[in-house]
């Protein structure tokens, strides 16, 4: 199980900082910083800038992305934000506005 | 049981937590967090802040009030500095408490209370300096608003109730001992009021 789970109807606001691994299913606004896998699901709100080892998106995201290995919007996901990660994959289906930088 | 969310040991929020469903909170908040249903707070959980729920188990720590709308269980890890209000309380042996408890009522909030506050003080408006008096000298914290409504209704309101939570809680059973000779014999207690609140301070040190 994962060790933070921010489930449907409940809404985080501020600071999120943690070690370990996050699904959101509900509301994060703010900041959100993990050093594990950050995971937004398709009922996801995210209004927030995101640093995570890796992000897998299906919800909406509005907010720069910061993942040190790999981030992919899967489809139904939408961003807004610019992401810097050194792998993006974006699904069909799934809506991106924003810049990459892929350190290259 | 399972929560629908949860906030891990490692984790540090600032700001706060609120919406619907349950919520295990295993490392740290430093906000308000008021959900619609059950709370649970882990042995190694700060919250400094408000909390508000449906049932509230606290096994952490919490400086803030904690409002349950079915009941707040502190366990024999939990430390809470702040009031707590629910129908039905439960303190387990080793658990710290410094605040008053009132087991009462069923509101959401003990701040939007005012049909039930209003309801319960038409009895005996006698009682109320007096016990507005040991609430701030037993306490000495808590909004004036707060405090005096709430022992107010506890003093004759739900007597059952709180006798019930005297029976495992020494914040309750200290605060019902000092309203008991009140009820007896109506106006003394402006006197009777800074004793009361010495001997509450001297339980709580004893702790």
């Amino acid at each position: 199980m994962a060790g933070n789970v921010v489930g449907a109807g409940l809404i985080v606001e501020g600071e999120f900082t943690t070690d370990e691994e996050v699904v959101i299913e509900g509301t994060v606004r703010g900041t959100l910083t993990t050093a594990e896998s950050l995971s937004i699901g398709s009922d996801g709100v995210v209004e927030a800038d995101l640093r995570a080892l890796s992000v897998v998106l299906a919800g909406q995201v509005t907010g720069n992305v910061t993942a040190n290995s790999r981030v992919d919007i899967q489809a139904g996901g939408r961003l807004i934000g610019d992401v810097k990660a050194g792998r993006l994959t974006i699904a069909d289906g799934a809506s991106f506005r924003g810049n990459v930088d892929m350190d290259v | 049981m399972a929560y629908a969310s949860v906030i891990g040991s490692s984790s540090v929020i600032r700001g706060n937590v609120r919406g619907e469903g349950s919520l295990e909170i295993l490392g740290r908040v430093e906000g308000d967090v008021g959900i619609s249903g059950d709370l649970s707070l882990g042995p190694d959980a700060v919250v400094v802040g408000t909390l508000s729920g449906a049932r509230i188990v606290i096994g952490g720590s919490v400086q803030g009030d904690v409002t349950g709308t079915e009941a707040v269980v502190i366990t024999e890890t939990g430390r809470v500095v702040g009031d707590l209000t629910a129908p039905r309380i439960g303190m387990s042996e080793g658990a710290l408490v410094r605040g008053s408890v009132r087991s009462e009522g069923g509101a959401p909030s003990a701040r939007s209370s005012s049909a039930r506050s209003t309801e319960v003080r038409a009895p005996a408006p006698i009682e109320r300096p007096a016990l507005r008096s040991e609430g701030r000298g037993s306490e000495g914290r808590g909004s004036e608003g707060r405090g005096s409504e709430g022992r107010g209704s506890d003093g004759r309101g739900s007597v059952p109730n709180s006798a019930q939570a005297a029976n495992f809680a020494p914040a309750a059973n200290s605060a019902q001992a000092a309203k008991a000779p009140a009820k007896k014999a109506p106006p003394p207690p402006v006197i009777q009021a800074p004793r009361a609140g010495a001997r509450a301070r001297k339980r709580m040190l004893k702790r």
